[in-house]
Formats: C-alpha cells, structure tokens, sequence
C-alpha cells in the first residue's frame, strides 16, 4: 500500500515536471501558437478603450501591439482578453493571458504575485485649469491659498492628495471623471487635479480650452507584468519596451504618444547610451 | 489538483470582513425600513381609487422590479449627479437598495391588503375612527402581522444585494474578499470563507426572524 | 440637443450595442435552460430522493441560495482557473449563473410536486401505473402549471443577473454600454438606455409567462 503510495507519488512528480518543462518557454509556446493572448482593460481612455469603431484601442493596446510586432512582426496578430482591474494578477497566475498591460502601478506587494517588466510610462497626479481663467499656473494657485477648489475623482486619500500640492485649498470630490471636468467648466472649481495621462488625453481632445499648471506629484510607474518564473519571456516583453522607449522602435511609441497624450518626445540622444547617464 | 490550502492571509484580514459583513446588515435593515415606507404608500396606490395613482404605483413597481440591480446602483451614484442630485457612496446605496425594496414590498403588501377582511375596515369606521386612523392603528398593524414571512424573505434577498455594493467601492464583505483575493491570491480560501459567512448569515437572520414571525403572528 | 446627441452616439454605436444585448441573451438563455435542467434534478432528489442524497442536495441548495450570485460568479471565475479548469469570463460566468438557477428552480420543483396531495400518487399506483407513468402523466402536469410564474420570475432574475458578468470583463449590454460611456461620457443618457433595454426583455419575458399561464389554466 505505502510502496503504491510512493510510485504514485513519484508518478505525479513525474508528470507534474514535465509539464512544468513544458511550459517553462512561454516565449516559445506564443511563437508556435502564432498570437499573443493579451490581457488589458476596455473602459479607460485614452490606456484602453472602444473608439467609434468598436475596435480596441489606447497606449496599453499599442505597447501589446508592439510586442506582437516584435514576436511576429505584425502588429495584429493579438487576441486580447477583457479584465476588470482586480483579474489583472489572477489572469497571469491561472495562464489565461501570456502578458497584461492594464496601467497596471508597480507596487512591491504587487512583484510579489507577478512580474514587472520595466515601466513604459510615469503616471503622477496633475492639475488642470481653464485657459484664460483666474489662475494661470501653479504658483498662482498656491498663492490663492483658501480662496482655491480643486475637483478630483472621490476616493479615500483624495484630500490628502490635493493638500500634498496645495495645502490650503478646497477640496469638492466627484464621483467620475465627467463630473470633475464639468465642475471646472461650470466654475464651481478652479482646478481638476487627477492622472497626468487623462488630464493630457482630455487637453488633447479639446485644444485650446484648458492648460496644464505644470506641476506633477505623486509618481507611480506603469508596468506591464508577465507570470513568475520565465525570465526568457520578461527579457523578451523588456527588450521590446526597451527598444520602443529607446531604439529601433522608438518611432511607433512617440507616434503612439504623440496621438494619447498629445505631446511630442525628443528622441533618444545618440551616442553613449541614455539609460546609463 | 494542485492547491495547497492557506488561510492564514485570510484569517490576517478577518476582522475586515467581519466589519464588512456588519455593514451589509446594517445597509438592508436600513433600506427595509425605508423600503417599507415607500412599500406601503405605493400599496395604497395601487389599490387607490384613482386611475392615475394606480398608474404611477403601477409603473413604479414594474419598472423597478424589471431593471437589473447592478444598473439602478451605478445610475443613483454616476448618473443621477448629472441633474445635480450628488450623494456619497453609502447614501446613494441606501437610496437605491429602498427603491427597489419598496417595488417588491409593493406587491407584499398590495396582496397582504386584499386579503384583510373587509368587516376590519368597517369596524374601525363604526367605532369613530377617522379613514386615516383606521389605517394606521388597525388595517396596516394587522396586514403587517399576516405578511411577516414575505418580509423575512425580502429582507434575507436584500442582506444578499449589498454584496453589490461593492461595485461602487462600499467597503462591505463583498469589497473586503476582491480586495484580499487580488491582493493574496488566495483564491480559494478568500470566496470559500466570504460565501460561508453569507450562508451562516442568512441561516441566522432567518432563524431570528422565525422567532420573531411566532411571537409577533396572530394566534388562530 | 441631448437627447440627438445620445441617439446619435447609440446609433454610431450600434454594433457594439447589438454584439452585447447578443450576449446578455446567449447568457440568459444558457443559465436558464442548463439551471432549468439541473434544477429539476434537484428538486426531483429533494422529493424522492434517500436520506443521503436529500441530505447532500439540501447543503448544495441551501449553500447556493445563501451566497450572493455576484458572490458565486466571482467564485466561480477565479476558483475555476485555479484549480486547473480553463473556462473563459463568458463559460465561468454561465456556469455560475447556471448554479444560481438550478438551486431556486430545485426550490421550486420541489415545493410544487409536495403541494399534490398524497392521495394521487396512491390511486395512481392502486390503478397499476408505474413510478414513472405516474410521474409523467398525473404529477408531472399539475407541477409544470404550479411552476410556471415563479419560474419565469426565476427567468427575470437570471436576465438581470446577467449584467453581473460585466464586473468580470464578459461584454455583455451593460459592459458594452460602460464602453461607450467611457469614450462619450453620457453617463446619464446610456445608463438609462441600459436598464429600459432591460426592463423591454424582462416585460416580454412577464407578458409571455402571463400568456401562457392563461392558456395552460384548468379551466374552472
């Protein structure tokens, strides 16, 4: 009884290694597929979302995009997967996407559960005002003290955010981001402080009304993240991302956010390697 | 199946999901007491001898009752501050789990009404009671009494409802488990203990309310 | 304006808005065909089955009715992966809906085959017919017009529970709609246009059952 025990065991172990062998090479499991399954989101403009054509698109789905085109040189050859927020680390740990790119904040708790790939863009908390309105910039704004309302999203530590930059102000929360824009429109705020990147994608989208105040805080670094333990395949995902921000492909991203965030990058200078400056 | 069993992440964040399990009793015996306010005032409707009141009773209940939950919840919260009407998390929850108590309780009480003999109204008339007073101090107390188990019910399905809450962020048990699940993973242990202590609820609150159903019903 | 501004950006919209309301009905019916099935297993079990099994489909039910369904899908869809079986959102979601469905038709079932009065089945079988031929032919179509307004309130609650699936990533209409809210910002007009497409399937889905109850009455 107790030997059959041990051959079943021994049985299982067998099996369990081999598959583990088998799936050990993710990269070469997406080559032989000939797709990439990708994991992000679809109600977040401008990182992931519908356009009037119903089709998939954003900062998010161009750095998947791009990581199609470096495994298959074709940018379409994604299948991606819908997630809500909280199926971003299950997803990666049960297998069901090979990558997620959901601006997704590193966090050291979060590195724990899955694997970060180097960041592709630095969001941070900004601060919108009306062009031509009472404020010109931030330094005006700290100078108006008390007599200052900032809209912002609701949320726990939304006071605290908006005092971390400007300590006397008056803080009114909204419970999305419509309502915060509205509020600003409507003059019941003088500011909209929320995400740099939605706040440069609604500037974008409407020249000419609103400026940015030109002071970002709170820094949190967006990362697509890959399951534990295939460091092929992280190299893989970081090499892209890395040639996007810097090399061959730096291109693509700049056109890419140029269109999401409104603003032009200089290129990477040539020469001695920027990243060890 | 490979899956070593660890609650202690779960056990770690336990009295986070006790204080949410608190809250959700807490949002449904408000909004069945609201519930039942708005409940019995649309009863009335119902049953009122005008042709419009009947209609807007009418349609209250049954556009309510055919709306899916999750809808009205986001509605309340996103949309509703459009026409300027802004309440926080909890309030908007309240508000939107009464209405649609009252579309149910409605109907409980619409039927719990038609079933009172027609002598007790008369009764309460003869002794000098005004229309009003008969209401409140006999017809209502004593339908009220008749419809004891129906309000368990709704009250049991109501409890269950605030784990929806958590879809705008109320900290309830619902937010609590995603929010230990996303966090440890622990996927298993996290909804297997979460939807236990839902089950172990709703058998509570049922047994109390069979209690009190036997000492509060008209003895026969 | 507004209102030309919304139709427009439903109009624009409108596969989108098609894709999902196709879902939310390939959703619905699957949960409720599957649950119907497996529900009347249940309740068959709960009526007739030994000690054992009763005992073991009692804790199934009582378990299933007691969690919150949005509880179970969340359930459903994280637990499934773990323990090795590969569904997507849409098959964990169905499957969960499935579970929800089967417990309270079991509930049903059951309540309507002990409603017939013992007395048939004992002249059905002093008459020579067997346990089945008795089932089909005498008990069978008495349950099926007892069954009948509660299961389609059943059917409601799964249309409505469908849009659970959308916290899950399943684009059905409601996710659908968020989609075009997120891009539109008509968070009012769209949420509106999201619960009165609902209450259109689940008044249908009433008048229908209203019909057919009618037309399957015993006449008295």
């Amino acid at each position: 009884m107790l030997k059959n025990l041990k051959t079943a065991g021994l049985a299982a172990l067998f099996v369990g290694s081999a598959v583990g062998a088998a799936h050990a090479d993710k990269l070469q499991d997406v080559l032989d597929r000939g797709y990439l399954i990708a994991g992000s989101g679809s109600t977040n403009a401008p990182w992931h979302f519908k356009d009037e054509n119903n089709e998939l698109v954003g900062f998010d789905i161009d750095m998947l995009r791009l990581i199609a085109k470096g495994l298959f040189d074709d940018p379409t050859k994604v299948e991606f997967v819908n997630q809500s927020g909280d199926a971003r680390i299950p997803n990666l740990a049960t297998d069901k996407v090979d990558v997620t790119c959901q601006f997704m904040t590193v966090t050291p708790g979060r590195a724990q559960q899955v694997e970060f790939t180097i960041p592709y863009y630095r969001e941070g908390v900004g601060l919108m005002l009306l062009d031509g309105g009472d404020y010109a910039d931030y330094e005006a704004l700290k100078a108006g003290g008390s007599d200052v309302t900032v809209s912002v999203l609701q949320n726990v530590y939304a006071e605290d955010m908006v005092h971390a930059a400007l300590p006397e102000a008056n803080v009114d929360q909204y419970e999305s981001v419509d309502l915060m824009y509205q509020a600003l429109n409507s003059g019941r705020a003088d500011a909209a402080a929320t995400d740099q990147s939605s706040l440069s994608w609604f500037m974008a989208q409407n020249p000419d009304r609103y400026k940015d105040a030109g002071f970002g805080w709170n820094p949190q670094s967006y990362s697509c993240a890959v399951k534990p333990g295939d460091q092929r395949w992280l190299n893989f995902v970081n090499s892209v991302l890395h040639e996007a921000m810097t090399g061959v492909d730096f291109n693509t991203y700049a056109a890419s956010y140029q269109q999401w965030f409104g603003s032009e990058l200089s290129p990477p200078q040539i020469g001695f390697p920027v990243e060890f400056k | 199946m490979d899956y070593d069993f660890n609650f202690a992440a779960v056990w770690r964040d336990f009295d986070l999901l006790l204080s949410g399990l608190g809250l959700g009793i807490l949002l449904a015996l408000i909004s069945i007491a609201i519930g039942c306010l708005i409940g019995l005032l649309a009863a009335f409707g119902m049953l009122s001898k005008r042709r419009a009141i009947r209609w807007i009773s009418l349609s209250y209940v049954s556009a309510i009752r055919n709306t899916p939950i999750l809808i009205l919840i986001l509605f309340t919260f996103f949309a509703l501050p459009q026409l300027g009407i802004r309440l926080g998390k909890i309030e908007s929850f309240i508000v939107t789990l009464s209405v649609y108590a009252g579309a149910y309780l409605t109907e409980v009480f619409r039927a719990g009404l038609v079933a009172l003999p027609k002598g007790l109204r008369e009764a309460g008339l003869t002794i000098g009671l005004t229309e009003f007073r008969t209401k409140l101090l006999i017809t209502i107390p004593v339908m009220l009494r008749n419809v004891l188990p129906s309000l368990s019910n709704n009250f049991i399905s109501l409890f269950k409802d605030t784990s929806l809450a958590a879809a705008i962020a109320v900290p309830e048990l619902t937010f609590y488990a995603r929010k230990i699940n996303v966090e440890t993973f622990r996927v298993i242990e996290t909804w297997l203990v979460a939807s236990l202590m839902y089950v172990v609820t709703c058998y509570v609150i049922a047994a109390v309310l069979r209690q009190v159903e036997t000492r509060l019903a008209i003895p026969r | 304006m507004e209102i030309l501004q919304t139709l427009e950006a439903i109009w624009l919209a409108r596969t989108a808005i098609l894709d999902g309301l196709w879902n939310t009905i390939q959703i619905s019916f699957l949960s409720i065909l599957l649950g119907t099935i497996l529900g009347i297993i249940v309740g068959l079990i709960l009526t007739y089955g030994n000690r054992a099994a009763r005992f073991a489909i009692r804790i199934y039910s009582d378990f299933l009715r007691g969690t919150p369904v949005f509880v179970l899908i969340l359930a459903c869809f994280y637990i499934l992966s773990v323990v090795g079986l590969d569904l997507t959102a849409f098959q964990a979601g169905v499957f969960a809906l499935t579970l929800f469905c089967s417990s309270h038709v079991g509930e049903i079932v059951r309540g309507a085959l002990q409603a017939i009065p013992k007395g048939q089945t004992e002249a059905a079988k002093s008459i020579g017919l067997t346990f089945s031929k008795t089932f089909f032919s005498v008990l069978l179509p008495q349950a099926l017009r007892q069954i009948l307004p509660t299961w389609v309130n059943t059917a409601t609650e799964i249309v409505k529970a469908s849009t659970l699936l959308s916290i899950i990533g399943v684009v059905e209409l409601l996710l659908a709609v968020q989609q075009i809210i997120s891009r539109t910002y008509l968070s009012l007009e769209l949420y509106f246009f999201a619960g009165f497409v609902f209450f259109i399937i689940n008044f249908a889905i009433e008048k229908a059952g209203r019909y057919v109850e009618r037309k399957v009455a015993i006449p008295t």
